[in-house]
């Protein structure tokens, strides 16, 4: 029997609103088998979505889904975390939903350290609005807001991600969508924050002004700016301008979560252990 | 409404939904084995709509079911259906159904 | 009616008051002069296995509350009037969601960063409209420390009975002003929690916005087997976007009747000596405690001052002021602001004759400049 998706789908919703090729959907099948091999049940997982293709992820599964203003995943999901620990949350936000209106809550919730993992998919536009510049657009390509050229530098979603404190980082494409699943599974079963940046491809609005029509040619495009991070660390600086490594970034598994923390803040003020002091921790500052 | 057939129709190796299916190639050109192809279907998306014309080369790598993003197309489990070995031939075909722009080998001209 | 003496200021009570109420989430971030409501509530939370958290930004501070809400906790948060401009997107998020949560703003002098450590009551017409689109706020207006604490237990139980954001309204003066209150007992505050219906049949028949036209919707705590989706967009009774137009029609309808066909459960005002008043003040939150003193002045010396105190602020109470503005002449609205409450009054009175007596430097308003006024007046 082929895999059955039909339990982890709101039927009603089918077939998508996402254009013919678009990796959304590839992307939200992986995420339903990591579910299914995780073996959780669907009561237990809590999806938040931001504005943009990507947001209407959480309509079509069967989980406990919120859909939120543009940019405010991480902090919804922050308050949906603290008050369940023991949940599983899931946020995905497209990438000018997580870095540019939500840059901050992303920053934040990686400097938190709070279990959760954030997808981004990253399609290097605004598609749903129609083709406007998002803080990944490569320089030098037409968008609607940007029709003489994108002069905007770009963001690295993994390289914020580290800086900013999120203790797994990774970054992955839809072409290879069991290598998607696998990393999904690692991304959800680390605990603390984690980034999980999946490259997807927007053909009908990138693409099309862009010199890659079909769904097929912005996969092909895709495929040549990543490289394995093993071949990536091999490099040398000119040959990784242009580049993106795919596959574990970061992955510290000995960081403090915040939920945990929390709990001993609850046992400081129950009068069950002393108050938090600088002493507690390896990195004082 | 989506209706979904995940149930095997009849001792196939692949079969597809149509309902759901927006005509995007990406199967098509996924397969290694040129078991697909796109037909001319006035009635749908883009005017086309995947078509299992080959079958019998089908080698159940299960690619085009992974990389489909709207639930159209189903291959059966490996311990239901014994699926064929990849030949030259089919490799073959497979390439000119890419350079026949995913269209099937049956189909005159370009979409 | 056996009460406690709690010896506080505004911003204390209101965090005591929350926790009193069953809040078991507060997010924040700093803003003068609220900012001891998130200091005080950041103790008294994790006591009872609640969680303060101090976000990164007001926008963040909300989220996480409409959050915690959403996973079925009672949740709090607690602003100014720049964070209430910043909160704007999100509180229409919870008025559209029908998620419900309680929004204290100790206000300040303002428009932008204003008068940070200073008084005023700017934000009445805010309170009305935070966000945009067509909802119905419900705004309650502390006039007393013993109502920091009152109003607050009651944003709690009326936030669940309408599943929407209730406003309470403290000012700069009340949020820092020091001195005793006296308040209802524990026992009668937790016997007085009504929480938020739930739905307890079988999942597939679960149907969190389908009620009737008048009645909010019913939304069973996240995790416990009742999975629906939450969204800003129009929807329909799943919570699944849409944009069929007679479900759209109805969904803006309902958010509007909910609170406007029950005015009745919401309405709270004070009628101080007004029985044989000859002339009306119209004022509230720390203004009337200067208006009360003004009118005792004034009766000691025979004029027959009144004062009507609105406690819950929006829905007005229209229908009453009416009642009195028909047959008092002279009527004064005073406030700290230059004529937030006064435009509605003069609207539900329909008289364009309303006296007003504003400030707005930053400064508490003393009896005497209200005694003052209303000589001038007569």
């Amino acid at each position: 029997m082929a895999f059955n998706y039909d339990s982890y789908l709101r039927l009603e919703k089918m077939p998508t609103l996402w254009c013919w090729g678009c990796g959304d959907g590839v992307i939200l099948k992986a995420f339903i088998r990591a579910i299914n091999k995780m073996g959780i049940d669907q009561n237990d997982v809590c999806v938040v979505s931001g504005i943009g293709c990507s947001g209407r992820f959480s309509s079509y599964v069967d989980f406990n889904t919120v859909h939120t203003t543009h940019g405010r995943t991480v902090a919804y999901a922050t308050g949906i975390k603290l008050s369940r620990p023991d949940k599983l949350v899931v946020c995905v936000a497209g990438d000018g939903d997580a870095l540019a209106i939500g840059g901050n809550h992303t920053i934040h919730g990686c400097r938190r350290n709070i279990d959760m993992t954030m997808i981004v998919i990253n399609n290097f536009i605004y598609g749903l609005t129609n083709s406007q510049t998002s803080p990944t657009t490569p320089k030098g390509m037409w968008t609607v807001s940007q029709k003489a050229g994108n002069i905007d530098p770009t963001f690295d979603t993994c390289k914020l991600a580290i800086a900013s404190g999120a203790s797994f980082v990774a970054r992955e494409t839809m072409l290879d969508p069991k290598k998607l699943e696998k990393m999904l599974i690692k991304a959800m079963e680390h605990k603390g924050f984690s980034m999980m940046e999946v490259l997807s491809n927007c053909h009908i609005n990138l693409g099309r002004k862009n010199k890659m029509v079909s769904a097929m040619e912005n996969l092909e495009w895709i495929d040549s700016i990543t490289v394995s991070k093993k071949k990536y660390d091999a490099m040398t600086p000119e040959e990784q301008l242009n580049l993106l490594p795919t596959g574990i970034l970061k992955q510290d598994t000995e960081a403090d979560e915040y939920c945990d923390m929390y709990a001993e803040i609850q046992k400081v003020h129950q009068g069950k252990r002393s108050k938090i002091t600088q002493d507690d921790f390896e990195k004082k500052i | 409404m989506g209706t979904f057939k995940t149930e095997n129709p009849g001792n196939q190796p692949v079969w597809v939904n149509t309902n759901n299916c927006k005509a995007c190639d990406i199967c098509v050109s996924v397969c290694p084995a040129g078991v697909l192809g796109m037909k001319y279907e006035s009635t749908s998306t883009l005017g086309a709509m995947i078509s299992i014309d080959h079958p019998e080369s089908c080698i159940g790598c299960n690619e085009c079911e992974l990389t489909c993003p709207d639930f159209a197309i189903y291959v059966a489990d490996k311990k239901e259906y014994k699926f064929a070995k990849l030949t030259d031939d089919a490799k073959a075909r497979q390439a000119a159904i890419v350079a026949n722009n995913y269209m099937s080998l049956s189909e005159q001209g370009v979409k | 009616m056996a009460t406690r003496e709690i010896i506080s200021t505004g911003n204390e009570l209101a965090a005591i008051a929350a926790v009193d109420a069953g809040c078991k989430f507060f997010g924040g971030y700093p803003l003068t002069p609220s900012s001891e409501v998130m200091h005080v509530i950041s103790d008294l939370l994790p006591k009872v296995n609640g969680v303060a958290i101090q976000m990164e930004d007001e926008i963040g501070g909300i989220c996480a509350v409409i959050g915690a809400a959403m996973a079925g906790d009672r949740a709090l948060t607690a602003t100014s009037g720049p964070g209430m401009s910043l909160k704007a997107e999100q509180l229409g998020l919870a008025q559209m969601t029908e998620v419900p949560l309680v929004c204290v703003n100790v206000m300040r002098g303002g428009p932008s960063t204003g008068l940070p450590t200073r008084v005023s009551q700017g934000d009445i017409l805010q309170s009305k409209n935070p966000s945009h689109g067509d909802y119905k706020s419900i705004t309650f207006c502390a006039g007393s420390l013993a109502e920091c604490y009152t109003e607050v237990v009651r944003a709690f139980n009326v936030a669940d009975r309408f599943m929407q954001p209730v406003i309470v309204l403290l000012d700069e003066t009340i949020g820092h002003m020091h001195g005793k209150a006296e308040l209802p007992t524990l026992e009668e505050v937790q016997a007085g929690i009504v929480p938020r219906k739930t739905f307890d049949g079988p999942a597939e028949e679960y149907f969190p916005y389908q009620c009737e036209s008048d009645e909010p919707a019913v939304l069973n705590p996240m995790f416990e087997g009742y999975r629906y989706h939450f969204t800003g967009l129009h929807h329909d009774k799943n919570g699944f976007p849409t944009e069929e137009i007679e479900t759209c029609r109805k969904l803006i309808q309902r958010l509007e009747d909910k609170v406007a066909l029950h005015e009745d459960e919401v309405e709270s005002y004070e009628e101080f000596m007004m029985d044989d008043a000859e002339f009306m003040m119209i004022a509230y939150g720390s203004v009337s405690l200067a208006a009360k003193e003004a009118i005792r002045h004034l009766r000691a010396e025979g004029i027959k001052a009144g004062l009507f105190r609105p406690i819950t602020i929006w829905p007005s109470p229209a229908e009453k002021i009416k009642e009195y503005t028909d047959k008092i002449d002279k009527v004064l609205v005073v406030e700290l602001n230059i004529g937030q409450f006064h435009s509605e009054v003069q609207r539900a009175s329909s008289r364009l004759d309303i006296d007003g007596l504003f400030k707005v430097n930053g400064r508490p308003l003393s009896p005497h400049e209200i005694v003052n006024k209303v000589k001038e007046i007569l």
